[in-house]
């Protein structure tokens, strides 16, 4: 039970742990994607590039699920340059459950109402447990270059 | 008043009280000690609202189970045959339990510690640290081969007994990517370290705040064998912070692996306000935030006796294999 | 007063059955001990207020006394002849001596007895599929049959509950043998039957007759099986006197805005008028946990059977770790032990006499992963 020098030498750098003390807001750090949030359009079309040209990122004005949150895969409508257009999760900032990537950034990918990709390839890597799905988004996978 | 009635009426609080004053009587309180003594203080009031505990302390069950008149029940075995060498910890840190006395337990620690020897008998963990390069092969049934590998560097590693993992950084088409892999998950079919080296500080998620070149690392790299009895190197790279807006605010957390910060006067007020110096004089909590070292021994000695037993059967088996061909 | 009306009533008519042997209990009652009070039409939680009052039947547990005189070896002697007289052979009467008591097969709507756990704190396991979830450790530890009583005597406790009818009788079970100088007289004479050291703790399980366990046989965890369903009940741990927020999870008032003294205070406790004044039930500040919480129907993934170890589903087991639990065979309809699934369960209890090869160490569920496999390869 003693107190011994060595073991207070020992301890003494206290392991420090990073994230904010104190925060009232919990979307902010658990960087859901609510209304409103900023997205990063990662295909090659001609709208996604001019509104990147411009530097104002898409913003999400809903999303097709029960929670209104957007998960990975999840279906999302975004506002680009004044249009609407429908759009799926491909990346999230988000902590995510273990093996599976969080990204730097949100990355979206634009569809038509028809569920078919306006551009035809995509630039970033894609998450490897997004090929579970299926339906709309195996169009979006057969663009990709990468899957982390 | 109050401490006359205390002896006159007959409640627990009175026979407590006659304890020392052998004169008065309190055959009354030997016979009713179930009625209520409506007039307690105020002193008496707050003990009974108080919050009891109605757990054990770890050090009574663990006298229980030592005790001979427990039977049936083993109590767990103490190494005391090996020791192991100075500083083990840091090689496997999440041997070591949760350090709040409230949640420990030698039992359950002993079958978590069983557990986790068994799953590293099967896949071989190799000593890594926070800043290594590391590349880590999981099962994916809709990937090429069915596993996905992932390379990158180790920028955190916490967690303790099976919950253990580390997570691991790299920057893939111009994206940073993070991965958190469970140290002991069984779709992990391989962990190996392609650069063992250490870094100054015990996390590095400022690396998502610093350009990508810190944290860009080639998927084809080959591993960087260190020369056999040589001690791990610290590599004492100081990146450089992106200008903000930061993840955090890095200036309060007294790094060592960043560049010099030019602080304005706000960010010397956060500093000041956010700066816990008591913290290093308050020798309790440091007490209380490590396992005690005589444990640590234990438990060491433990885990190296066993790990020395697994790499001895690992060779054997090896040469065995060899000897075949 | 009530209470202690009460009680008496309960004496008298115990001693009186005792004699006659024909009336029952309730018909000895007052009627305004039976009947229930009428309440307003709304039906009121009924762990808002904590009994002040101890269960008058029960015997005083702990003394006051010690011999805190005697010498060091005086100690050492004293202790000696305590081991000596309930683990060396013989020594005490036992009724285990006398032979088994009839052991009768599982049937429909058997009930069998429970056993008293302590609970270890909470772990990861996998599925076979490499799923992560988690479970709770549960250690039977020192576990004894302290008393069996028939659904006929029970019926005249005052404990029992009139729709319980005489189908189950009381099978009480202590656990973490002690020092006997540690408590009282009237509670070391609760052991004195079933020849064991006195328990840190007792409790008791509904039973059906046919699955009564003779008093003074140890239980351990092979009483359960792999696979099968548990009800859990432990207390939940004891905050104290708190204040609405805590422990009732109510808002509050703003920080300023020209709000003084009431920042966690509840606000209004309710309107005026017909149905005015403040309701039974009402959420208010008081003593906040130590309340007993049931888990159904957790699975049991894996026994450690030289630890006594039960390894059950999540995380939600109240209270901090080494708290006692009571573990029993679930009561949910589709989760209970069926007769025609009823082959090895041991009945009433395990008795190591059933086993003719040694059990093994470990024992696991079908799907849960074993970290001695290979890494799991998902192939779908």
């Amino acid at each position: 039970m003693a107190l011994t020098i060595k073991s207070v030498n020992m301890m003494m750098p206290v392991v420090q742990r990073f994230g904010p003390a104190c925060c009232f807001s919990t979307s902010q750090t658990l960087q859901e994607i609510r209304l409103l949030a900023r997205m990063r359009i990662v295909d090659n079309s001609a709208i996604g590039k001019a509104a990147a040209e411009i530097g104002k990122p898409p913003r999400v004005i809903h999303v097709y699920n029960d929670k209104r949150v957007g998960f990975l895969g999840d279906k999302v409508l975004v506002t680009v340059k004044g249009e609407m257009k429908r759009a799926y999760i491909v990346g999230l900032r988000q902590k995510q459950k273990p093996n599976v990537p969080r990204m730097d950034t949100n990355n979206i990918v634009l569809v038509d109402d028809n569920g078919n990709p306006l551009g035809n390839r995509i630039t970033v890597p894609i998450p490897s447990a997004l090929r579970r799905k299926g339906g709309d988004i195996t169009k979006i996978l057969s663009l990709a270059t990468k899957f982390v | 008043m109050s401490l006359r009635l205390l002896v006159c009426i007959p409640s627990r609080f009175g026979c407590l009280s006659c304890q020392h004053d052998s004169t008065c009587s309190c055959d009354a309180a030997k016979k009713t000690h179930h009625v209520i003594n409506y007039q307690r203080t105020q002193t008496e009031i707050l003990q009974a609202l108080r919050p009891k505990s109605n757990f054990l302390l770890s050090n009574v069950v663990d006298k229980h189970r030592l005790s001979p008149l427990q039977q049936g029940t083993e109590a767990v075995a103490v190494e005391t045959e090996t020791t192991a060498p100075r500083d083990y910890r840091f090689v496997m840190p999440e041997f070591l339990p949760n350090a709040d006395y409230r949640y420990r337990d030698r039992v359950l620690e002993k079958l978590e510690r069983q557990d986790m020897l068994r799953r590293r008998a099967v896949i071989d963990i190799p000593e890594f640290y926070v800043g290594s390069i590391m590349a880590v092969c999981v099962s994916d049934p809709h990937a090429p081969g069915k596993r996905n590998r992932f390379v990158g560097i180790c920028i955190d590693r916490s967690g303790q007994g099976l919950r253990a993992h580390f997570v691991l950084r790299n920057v893939v088409d111009g994206l940073g990517v993070e991965v958190m892999y469970k140290m002991y998950n069984p779709t992990v079919l391989s962990v190996e370290v392609l650069k063992l080296e250490k870094r100054l500080d015990d996390q590095l998620y400022y690396l998502r705040n610093c350009p990508l070149e810190y944290s860009t690392f080639d998927f084809n790299m080959d591993p960087v064998i260190l020369p056999r009895g040589s001690q791990v190197p610290v590599n004492p790279i100081k990146v450089k912070l992106n200008p903000k807006p930061w993840e955090y605010r890095w200036e309060r957390f007294n790094l060592k692996g960043i560049e010099p910060i030019s602080l304005t006067p706000k960010m010397i007020k956060g500093i000041e306000k956010s700066a816990e110096p008591w913290r290093q004089n308050d020798l309790m909590m440091m007490y209380r935030s490590q396992v005690h070292e005589e444990e640590e021994t234990e438990i060491m000695a433990e885990v190296y006796k066993e790990k020395h037993r697994i790499d001895s059967q690992k060779k054997t088996s090896r040469a065995a294999q060899r000897k075949n061909k | 007063m009530a209470a202690k009306s009460l009680y008496s009533c309960m004496r008298s008519a115990q001693t009186t059955l005792f004699v006659s042997g024909s009336c029952t209990l309730r018909s000895l009652l007052p009627s305004s001990v039976t009947c229930v009070q009428q309440v307003r039409h709304r039906r009121y939680p009924a762990f808002i207020v904590r009994p002040s009052i101890r269960k008058p039947w029960h015997v005083r547990k702990w003394t006051t006394k010690s011999d805190g005189d005697l010498i060091a070896s005086n100690e050492a002697f004293v202790k000696d002849v305590l081991i000596d007289k309930y683990t060396g052979v013989g020594k005490v009467e036992s009724p285990l001596k006398d032979g088994p008591w009839e052991r009768n097969p599982f049937v429909h709507g058997t009930r069998r007895t429970g056993v008293l756990a302590l609970k270890l704190g909470t772990t990861e396991q996998y599925t076979k599929e490499g799923n992560v979830f988690t479970v709770t450790l549960l250690q039977v530890l020192d576990n004894h049959v302290i008393n069996y009583v028939p659904p006929e005597v029970y019926a005249t406790y005052p404990s029992h509950r009139p729709h319980q009818g005489e189908k189950f009788g009381l099978q009480i079970v202590g656990a973490l043998s002690c020092d006997p100088r540690m408590f009282s007289k009237a509670y070391n004479n609760l052991f004195m039957k079933a020849g064991v050291p006195p328990k840190r703790w007792l409790t008791r399980f509904l039973i059906t007759p046919n699955a009564a366990v003779q008093p003074g046989t140890p239980l351990c965890v092979n009483h359960f099986r792999v696979g099968d369903h548990v009800d859990v009940q432990s207390r939940t741990r004891d905050w104290g006197f708190q204040g609405v927020i805590k422990r009732w999870g109510m808002k509050g008032m703003p920080a300023s805005h020209g709000v003084t003294k009431s920042h966690r205070k509840m606000g209004s406790t309710g309107g005026g008028g017909d149905k005015g004044g403040i309701w039974r039930g009402k959420h208010m500040p008081g003593i906040m946990g130590n309340r007993l919480s049931v888990q159904h129907n957790l699975k049991i993934w894996r026994i450690n059977t030289k630890y006594n170890i039960l390894y059950v589903t999540g995380p939600a087991i109240a209270g901090l770790p080494h708290t006692f639990v009571r573990v029993s065979d679930t009561l949910i309809p589709t989760r209970r032990i069926k007769e025609e699934d009823a082959g090895n369960l041991p009945m009433p209890t395990w008795y190591p006499e059933d086993e003719t090869e040694p059990i093994p160490e470990e024992l696991f569920d079908e799907q849960l992963f074993r970290f001695t496999d290979p890494s799991v390869e998902i192939t779908s």
